[in-house]
């Protein structure tokens, strides 16, 4: 007579459910020390710590980032006066804070999606922070640059 | 600058002949063309946007000579190019882009003889 193979066949599941809800804990415990940034994202991280202004940085990306500068320009021209201000006066706010403050302000940036400057022109920081190239040049010649040109925002791009 | 081995006069040449070639039906492909000649390569589009751009800044100003138009190129080609070539790209860019602009190859000329 055969013995009934049931009970056998349970403890098999109930050891393959406790193997599976141990790995699922192992590899879910990691990720809580996981932050939505790092030290390059969103923010680019010399962007986090440069000590030039937004004009600074703009002037340096017209001469050495050009075409993204051009890019960045036309795009910019193509949003009404407010948000163009409000990118403006963004940019000014961002590099008025210190490094910690920027870095909180990037923890905030990749979670706000509420956030009305993102809403109006989801693009406005692109010059600054989307590109680790490009901020590495804007970065390594900003502080050649006079801090309060405004002209650098005004740039009416080639046709 | 380090101009003595280059003919300014030259070069404003090029950038007269550019000015004189018949119409092409598209500018950047003649202008990729012209950078061709001189050894300049790279991607078609950027170069066309960094020959546009050129003349921009001599437009409004912000480059007010051919020696700040040629330091501009030499600085956003490739890393090997040449000062020799990046007054070339200059002068073809003024050509192609904007032939209003050909004084100040003249007078970069002018200056360095």
């Amino acid at each position: 007579m055969n013995p009934p193979r049931r009970p056998r066949a349970r403890s098999v599941l109930r050891a393959g459910i406790a193997a599976l809800s141990a790995t699922v804990a192992i590899s879910a415990s990691p990720a809580t020390a996981v932050a939505d940034s790092t030290d390059d994202y969103p923010i680019p991280h010399r962007m986090i710590v440069t000590t030039c202004t937004a004009e600074q940085i703009l002037a340096a990306a017209r001469d050495f980032t050009p075409i993204y500068y051009e890019r960045y320009m036309i795009d910019k021209h193509n949003k009404s006066p407010q948000v163009q201000q409000a990118a403006i006066d963004s940019a000014h706010y961002f590099y008025s804070l210190n490094p910690a403050d920027r870095r909180a302000y990037s923890e905030q940036m990749v979670t706000n999606f509420a956030d009305p400057m993102t809403a109006a022109w989801p693009n406005w920081a692109k010059i600054f922070f989307n590109n680790k190239g490009v901020a590495a040049k804007e970065t390594d010649h900003c502080a050649d640059y006079p801090p309060d040109d405004q002209s650098v925002w005004d740039w009416s791009p080639a046709r | 600058m380090r101009l003595a081995k280059l003919s300014l006069p030259a070069l404003v040449t090029a950038a007269m002949v550019a000015v004189a070639a018949p119409a092409h039906a598209d500018p950047d492909a003649d202008f990729a063309n012209q950078l061709h000649g001189y050894g300049i390569y790279g991607p078609r589009d950027y170069n066309a946007w960094l020959g546009k751009i050129t003349c921009e800044r001599l437009h409004n100003g912000l480059d007010t000579t051919a020696d700040k138009s040629a330091h501009f190129a030499l600085i956003n080609l490739p890393r090997d190019t040449t000062p020799g070539q990046s007054y070339q790209f200059v002068a073809a860019a003024i050509g192609t882009y904007c032939p209003d602009q050909v004084p100040v190859l003249t007078a970069a000329a002018a200056r360095h003889q």
